[in-house]
């Protein structure tokens, strides 16, 4: 058991930085997701955690402990890979046990506790076999059964699910949050897939080019995104952000995207005027409730949603509606915004402008 | 209707180049084991006399009969390529497997300098070797021979190996270190086992180039340690004119190697030839 | 208190890496030391000795005569005439080789030569023991029961039986054929492992292009397949000058030593008349020789694995 804190971490490969300054702290049986498209050095930093690669500059605690020079081993994590990383030569019961067998543990006493994970992962029945000879779904779960009967003090997991069909990756999604409800170890967890790191995490730590841009909560990063970045990469579908202007007119105020002006009620807006970026999710656009008309162009139904998307312009905007909604394309609804849903970006930094105008 | 013509052409003209192809390499392979199956009445006869009555084993019996050296060649050769083989595989795998994947300092300067030495000219190491070989004794022994062929078995061992642990998944070696392996403990419970096919096929390479060996043997060996390719030569010179059992001793000294070069052609392909090329 | 925080990340050789880094250099060094053993030693001792006036009479290192012996090689006529058999031998050896090779890789790498067993067919004279190959041709090159003889007259072709052998307008192309037949096979690998590299995507272009089978094997497969040409050159060029076990079966050095050549000439100065200075003189001008030749090869390769990293 232990909490896991980097400090200042930067990794360097010649001219380019795979970790630019990353600060981070994952509470005591915390599950951290590290979030971000392939190259935001999250796996680097993840390595850096395991022990696997060494920072240029900055520090690894673990428990309080400066950490930088212990091998992954002395660090006590434990470490699921993308590829499973099997020992292809070794049964599944070997492999499970190879840590304790390296650990020179008495025989019956590695038996027992192979028994034991395989019991809990359903691998009691494929011990003897070979990882060749496993489903898909199987060598994940060796994987995490290997990492599992270390009881170590942080789990570590590089995008685990990537290799697996999009049914299996939800159900394996279900079986590490039990796992980590179960056993309460710290995890640190590495994926491209905004959905996993929403659905898994207690806290997402969402990474770009080397840095840490935000660190929050699902509803947080959800709700309250410190960047443009952060608001494009959480939600399905992608939020819609806008480059128009806010503008007063006779003391109200309105959001200017070439010919639709939205209106916005007085506390919703930030006391600024000019350019501005708009953000706002699915759910935040309503149909047929008053404002600009304006016809629809796509309608997807997805069974429990549908997502009809309207346009002006050259601009498109996505409106989520409960259930099967049956609108021919090229119809007219009136479209406006809800106020609670609205999100302004500076242009220039992509920063959160607050409703009081300050930055976030 | 000349396009089809011309289509039948090229296919004629392929099929007779492939037909060139085969009869140029097997033809003196053939005529080889003809010959080592008459005996020498029928090979003397103008026009030779293939008559399949004349078909003896003779040639063979002749030359692997206790008084020619035929037998104790083969033994020293099969002693001598068994262990430098084994021994450059021990050597070599550990050296391959730091240089291709423990990021050992200088190991491309080191990888280079390996490739070249195995250029030189074995005349020029000969001489120092022959003279402290002769000083320490082990001129004429199958020692003596082992650890001279090192020489050039050593860097190809490593140079192929090096190419095979380069295709180990890294995840391996990092799942091996977070299970608590050290580095001595991956390589030899992870990256050897997976690694036995290149390893044997390597060994079985190395065990070729030294049965085949000849220029160090004839220098090293005078009566002890004397291997197949030596007794084969001073045989074509003593017994000039016993053609079948000459050709019959330069059969059976090739049956192995031939044998082992077929049966793992895929790795001698795979490995050695596509790694020639693309390094 | 070794765990203080607050500090910048110092190495201090514990972690994975520094470990892994270690190891490996304990891991290499048994193999560097043999090398350096039994090759590096070796080449040093080898480059003094020519400098030294030695004998197999004691066999030790003897008295520094500085560049005697180079100079005794250099007025010596047959040196020039192994030089000059080294040279034709090495050139001849080559172009033949890599053209034939070229040749029958072309024709295996066609849909009706994928047959494996021609794969098969290449391996036997490739794996076939140096010192059977000259034996296998000793016997074909017999001038009175040998199988060419018989053929040449009984077709006509030759007027009467010939000493292949013996005569030396004709004996180092004798050696040299039989060299060369062993020697296509494994060059013939190489090349085909160079046209399988080769884009298949490029002959279809080149065929949508309306490119005959000439066009197309000189304007597509000879620039893809020009490093591994110049590989298999060099290669082969550094093997010519290896060759030995011919010479020292089928004619030793004669007839009139039209077949010496300085690895034969190298070893028989040697080990024959037992003068170890000249003959490390004889073995350190082919090394140097081939040394640049090595120096070739590296260059080479070095480039196109370079470009090869590069588009990975």
């Amino acid at each position: 058991m232990a909490d896991v804190e980097l400090r200042a971490i930067t990794k360097r490969y010649g001219a380019v930085a795979a970790c630019a300054d990353v600060n981070l702290h994952v509470a005591d049986g915390e599950f951290v997701t590290l979030l971000g498209p392939s190259g935001c050095g999250k796996t680097t930093t993840l390595n850096i955690i395991a022990g696997l690669d060494e920072p240029t500059s900055g520090e690894v605690l673990m428990g309080g402990r400066v950490v930088n020079d212990l091998t992954p081993y002395e660090r006590d994590v434990a470490m699921v890979f993308q590829n499973y990383a099997l020992y292809p030569h070794m049964s599944v019961a070997d492999n499970i046990g190879f840590t304790l067998r390296l650990r020179k543990r008495p025989r019956d006493e590695i038996r027992r506790r192979v028994q034991t994970v395989a019991e809990m992962l359903e691998l009691a029945h494929v011990l003897d076999r070979l990882p060749r000879e496993l489903s898909g779904g199987q060598q994940q779960r060796v994987a995490l059964g290997r990492a599992v009967i270390r009881e170590p003090a942080v789990f570590l997991f590089d995008e685990p699910f990537s290799n697996l069909d999009a049914a299996l990756r939800v159900k394996m999604r279900v079986e590490v949050k039990e796992l980590h409800q179960r056993l309460g170890i710290t995890s640190l967890f590495v994926t491209h897939d905004q959905e996993e790191a929403l659905s898994l995490s207690d806290r997402i730590a969402i990474m770009r080019d080397g840095h840490v841009e935000q660190v929050g909560t699902p509803d947080d990063v959800y709700a309250q995104p410190r960047t443009r970045y952060v608001a494009r990469f959480i939600g399905s579908p992608q939020m819609d952000i806008f480059s128009g202007r806010l503008e007063r007119r006779d003391g109200v105020a309105a959001y200017v995207v070439g010919s639709a002006a939205f209106e916005i009620p007085a506390g919703a807006a930030p006391a600024y005027d000019g350019d501005l970026d708009l953000g706002v999710r699915a759910e935040h656009v309503r149909l047929n409730a008053g404002g600009i008309p304006m016809p629809v162009r796509v309608v997807q139904p997805l069974g429990s949603m549908t997502y009809v998307t309207v346009g002006w312009d050259e601009e498109l905007l996505t409106s989520r509606l409960l259930g099967m909604a049956h609108l021919p394309p090229g119809e007219a609804v009136t479209v406006s915004l809800d106020p609670a849903g609205l999100l302004f970006f500076d242009r220039a930094s992509g920063r959160r402008v607050l409703p009081d105008g300050t930055l976030a | 209707m000349s396009r089809r013509w011309r289509a039948r052409l090229r296919r004629t003209g392929i099929l007779m180049g492939l037909v060139l192809f085969v009869v140029w390499t097997l033809a003196p392979i053939v005529w080889a084991l003809i010959s080592s199956f008459l005996p020498l009445r029928a090979l003397t006869a103008t026009p030779p006399d293939l008559a399949p009555g004349n078909f003896t084993l003779d040639n063979y019996l002749g030359v692997l009969s206790a008084d020619r050296d035929l037998i104790g060649g083969l033994r020293n050769s099969a002693i001598v390529a068994s262990f430098t083989a084994a021994l450059a595989l021990l050597i070599g795998s550990s050296a391959a497997y730091a240089l291709a994947r423990l990021r050992v300092p200088g190991s491309s300067k080191i990888l280079m300098l390996i490739l070249v030495t195995q250029m030189f000219p074995a005349m020029v190491i000969i001489i120092p070797l022959f003279i402290v070989l002769s000083r320490t004794g082990l001129t004429d022994s199958q020692v003596g021979l082992m650890i001279v062929y090192l020489s050039f078995v050593l860097p190809i061992v490593i140079w192929v190996l090096k190419g095979f642990f380069e295709a180990v998944p890294r995840e391996l070696e990092r799942a091996a270190a977070v299970d608590g392996a050290s580095t001595m403990q991956t390589f030899r419970l992870v990256v050897l086992p997976i690694s036995l096919p290149p390893l044997f096929a390597t060994g079985v390479f190395a065990f070729i180039e030294a049965w085949n060996e000849f220029f160090f043997a004839v220098i090293l060996t005078q009566s002890n340690a004397k291997t197949a390719p030596v007794v084969v030569a001073e045989f074509s010179g003593q017994y000039v004119s016993l053609y079948g059992q000459m050709v019959a001793a330069a059969v059976i000294a090739s049956i192995p190697v031939i044998v082992l070069a077929i049966v793992f052609r895929r790795y001698i392909l795979e490995g050695f030839v596509e790694g020639a090329v693309k390094g | 208190m070794t765990f203080d925080g607050g500090a910048a990340a110092r190495p201090t050789g514990r972690s994975y890496l520094a470990r892994r880094r270690r190891t490996g250099t304990l891991l290499v060094l048994p193999a560097l030391a043999v090398l350096a053993l039994i090759l590096a030693l070796p080449i040093a001792a080898s480059l003094a000795l020519s400098l030294m006036k030695a004998d197999t009479a004691d066999f030790r290192f003897g008295v520094f005569v500085g560049l005697e012996n180079y100079a005794t090689l250099l007025a010596d006529p047959v040196f020039a005439l192994a030089l000059r058999n080294s040279i034709y031998w090495m050139v001849v050896e080559v172009a033949v080789v890599v053209v034939v090779a070229l040749w029958f890789a072309l024709l295996l790498n066609h849909p009706m030569g994928r047959w494996s067993v021609f794969r098969i067919v290449l391996l036997v004279p490739w794996a076939l023991a140096p010192v059977a190959n000259a034996v296998l041709w000793k016997w074909i090159y017999n001038s009175n029961y040998g199988i060419l003889n018989f053929l040449g007259t009984a077709t006509g072709v030759l007027p009467g039986p010939v000493v292949w052998l013996g005569d030396p307008a004709l004996a180092l192309n004798a050696l040299l054929v039989a060299e060369i037949w062993k020697e296509i096979p494994f060059i013939t690998l190489l090349l085909l492992a160079g046209l399988q590299n080769v884009p298949r995507i490029l002959y279809r272009a080149g065929r949508l292009d309306g490119a005959g089978p000439w066009q197309t094997f000189r304007f597509i497969t000879l620039p893809q397949l020009r490093t591994t040409i110049l590989i298999c050159i060099v290669l082969q060029s550094i093997w010519a000058l290896k060759s030995f076990d011919l010479v020292y079966v089928l004619t030793r050095g004669g007839p009139a030593n039209a077949t010496t050549m300085l690895n034969f000439l190298a070893y028989r100065v040697s080990f024959q008349f037992g003068n170890l200075g000249l003959g490390a003189a004889v073995a350190d001008i082919l090394f140097f020789v081939m040394f640049l030749l090595a120096l070739a090869y590296v260059r080479v390769f070095r480039p196109a694995r370079a470009a090869e990293r590069g588009a990975a």
